[in-house]
C-alpha cells in the first residue's frame, strides 16, 4: 500500500509535531497552554488527513475541532480559572501518578503490538478516482447513511437543550 | 516510507498519551482535553483504514464522531460549569461527594 512513498518527510514532520504537542498537552501545568498544545495536535492531524486523501475531513478538523470545540474549551477555561485560585493541577499522590503513566504506556504498547502487521490481512486495492472528494462523501451521506445522519442531528438537538438547561442560572 | 503501520502506531501513541493524561492529571479541563486527544487518535485510525481499504465509509464515520464530540463538549462543559458553581474548583479530587 502506498499512501505516500514520496512524501515521507511530510508524515515524519507532522507525526513528530503531533506527538510532541500531545506530550506538551498532558504535561504542562496550566490549562491554557495545554489547550494550545491540543490545537497544535489538531492542526498536525489535519495535515495528515490531507495526506490520506481526506480533504473534507481535514477542513472539518480545522473548522470544527480547532475552530469551534477548542474555542469553547478556551472560553470555559477563562470562565472558570480565577487568577487568585491556587490550582494544583497534578495528581499529588505519586503512586497514582506513576500507576496511571505505566497503565497508559502499557495500553499503548499493547495496542501497537496487537495491530502490528495488520496491513497483511487487509485487502489492498488502489484508490479509485476521486476518492475522498466532498461530493462523493455527500452522496454517501444522504443515500446510504441517511438514518445515521438524522440520528446525529437529533443527538445534537438533545445536547443543545441539555447544555442550555444545565447552564441555566435558576436551577442551581 | 509512511505506510499504514506508521499511521496506526502514531494513532496508538496519541491514544496512549490521552490515557496517560486522563489518569495522571487532576484539573478537570485537562482531563477533558485528554478525552479529545483520544477521540482524535481514533479519527486518525478510521481515516487510515478508510484510505487503505478504499472505502469511504470510514470518512463518513469520522464525520459522525465529530457530531458526537461536539455534543460531548457542549454537555460536558455545561456540567463542568455547574460543578464549578457548586464546589468553586475544577480539581477532581475535591469532587468526592459520592465517594464511599
Amino acid at each position: 500500500m502506498e499512501i505516500g512513498d514520496t512524501m515521507d518527510y511530510y508524515f515524519l514532520l507532522f507525526a513528530i509535531m503531533a506527538v510532541g504537542a500531545g506530550i506538551f498537552t498532558i504535561t504542562v501545568r496550566d490549562a491554557l497552554p495545554s489547550a494550545l498544545g491540543l490545537l497544535t495536535v489538531f492542526i498536525a492531524l489535519a495535515a495528515l488527513y490531507l495526506h490520506l486523501n481526506a480533504p473534507l475531513i481535514a477542513i472539518f478538523q480545522v473548522s470544527i475541532y480547532a475552530g469551534a470545540i477548542l474555542v469553547l474549551v478556551v472560553f470555559v477555561i477563562m470562565l472558570l480559572i480565577t487568577p487568585d485560585e491556587e490550582l494544583e493541577s497534578r495528581q499529588k499522590n505519586i503512586s497514582y501518578r506513576t500507576l496511571g503513566a505505566i497503565l497508559g504506556v502499557y495500553l499503548s504498547v499493547l495496542l501497537v503490538i496487537g495491530i502490528k502487521g495488520i496491513d497483511q490481512i487487509i485487502v489492498q486495492k488502489g484508490l479509485p478516482d476521486g476518492f475522498g472528494h466532498p461530493s462523493l462523501i455527500g452522496t454517501l451521506f444522504f443515500k446510504k447513511y441517511i438514518l445515521h445522519f438524522e440520528m446525529a442531528s437529533v443527538l445534537l438537538l438533545v445536547a443543545l437543550i441539555a447544555a442550555i438547561y444545565l447552564a441555566k442560572k435558576k436551577n442551581i | 516510507m509512511a505506510g499504514i503501520n506508521e499511521y496506526i502506531i502514531l494513532a496508538c501513541i496519541l491514544f496512549g498519551l490521552g490515557v496517560i493524561g486522563f489518569l495522571t492529571r487532576r484539573n478537570a479541563l485537562i482531563l477533558f482535553m485528554s478525552v479529545e486527544l483520544m477521540l482524535n487518535s481514533i479519527n486518525l485510525m478510521l481515516v487510515t483504514f478508510s484510505a487503505s481499504r478504499a472505502d469511504m465509509g470510514g470518512q463518513v464515520m469520522v464525520l459522525f464522531i465529530f457530531a458526537v464530540a461536539a455534543a460531548e463538549v457542549a454537555v460536558g462543559l455545561a456540567i463542568l460549569i455547574c460543578l464549578f458553581k457548586h464546589m468553586k474548583s475544577v480539581d477532581i479530587n475535591k469532587f468526592d461527594l459520592l465517594k464511599w
